[in-house]
């Protein structure tokens, strides 16, 4: 076992040229098509973008099945490189959907050429300090999940 | 269980796991069980500093202590680990579904552009 803080790596390709993926996470229009938990929509009157080093994105996820869920998403964006690089710190407050608490994340996007006008894209996300303002219901919640997922974890 | 304390739990083993310090110590742990001199050794900080580290990763439950005639040996406790890691990782989760959205949404972009 690694004792590294735990974080998150992921790497995917997608089919579309690089310029075309940065833009899918800088332009609000883009951002509302796809970010998100399932069942989310992004309203564009609640999207603020000042895409630049410095800068930030804020937007919030509403849920139209359960309008008691409001999670609003600010990113304080530290590294800009156009094109290339997306990095800072995400912040997620409100009402937050499958047991989330308020939390604070240090993320980062790195966007590559790839064979054939495609781009991979790697993604890092770096563990929290603390998690805030948790709800009893909240951590059920999530215990639950967590339970489900050692269960399964057991099995495999 | 207490869900009031658990959160409290989740929280005490971010904090303990921000510091590298601690990180160290707890890869040092990793290979086996260990007295604070022993600990300390690979350190740039005093005994008394690593001791510090040592109340801060117990609270978090993150090692037990356990006393050997005159030395007090630690042990990592990997299940609040595992805890933090699950966390973390249901973020896979959601960055996936997202991406499988933006995987379609290129799709359908690429197909205006070419359909112009």
């Amino acid at each position: 076992m690694t004792t590294e803080t735990p974080d998150l790596s992921i790497s995917r390709v997608f089919d579309a040229p690089r310029a075309l993926v940065y833009r899918a996470f800088t332009d609000p229009e883009q951002v509302a098509a796809w970010w998100g938990p399932t069942g989310s929509v992004r309203p564009l009157d609640e999207m603020e973008f000042d895409v630049r080093p410095g800068g930030y994105q804020r937007f919030v996820e509403v849920f139209p099945d359960d309008p008691s869920i409001r999670a609003e998403v600010h990113i304080d964006l530290a590294d800009v490189a156009e094109g290339r690089v997306l990095g800072g710190v995400m912040r997620v407050r409100g009402r937050l959907p499958g047991g989330f608490e308020a939390f604070e994340t240090r993320l980062r996007f790195e966007f590559y050429d790839e064979p054939d006008g495609r781009t991979r894209l790697e993604v890092r996300q770096w563990l929290p300090a603390h998690v805030s303002g948790a709800t009893e219901e909240g951590w059920r919640q999530s215990f639950a999940e967590l339970d489900a997922h050692l269960a399964t974890m057991a099995v495999s | 269980m207490n869900w009031v304390t658990a959160t409290d739990q989740l929280s005490l083993v971010f904090a303990a796991l921000a510091d590298p310090t601690r990180r160290a110590i707890l890869a040092e742990l990793t290979v086996g069980d260990a007295t604070v001199t022993q600990l300390t050794a690979p350190l740039p900080i005093s005994m008394p500093a690593v001791s510090r580290h040592l109340k801060v990763l117990e609270g978090a439950a993150l090692i037990s202590r356990s006393r050997e005639g005159k030395w007090q040996r630690s042990h990592l406790e990997a299940a609040a680990l595992w805890e933090a890691a699950v966390w973390i990782e249901r973020f896979r989760g959601f960055w996936d579904s997202s991406f499988d959205r933006l995987d379609a949404h290129l799709a359908t972009l690429q197909q205006e552009q070419e359909n112009r």
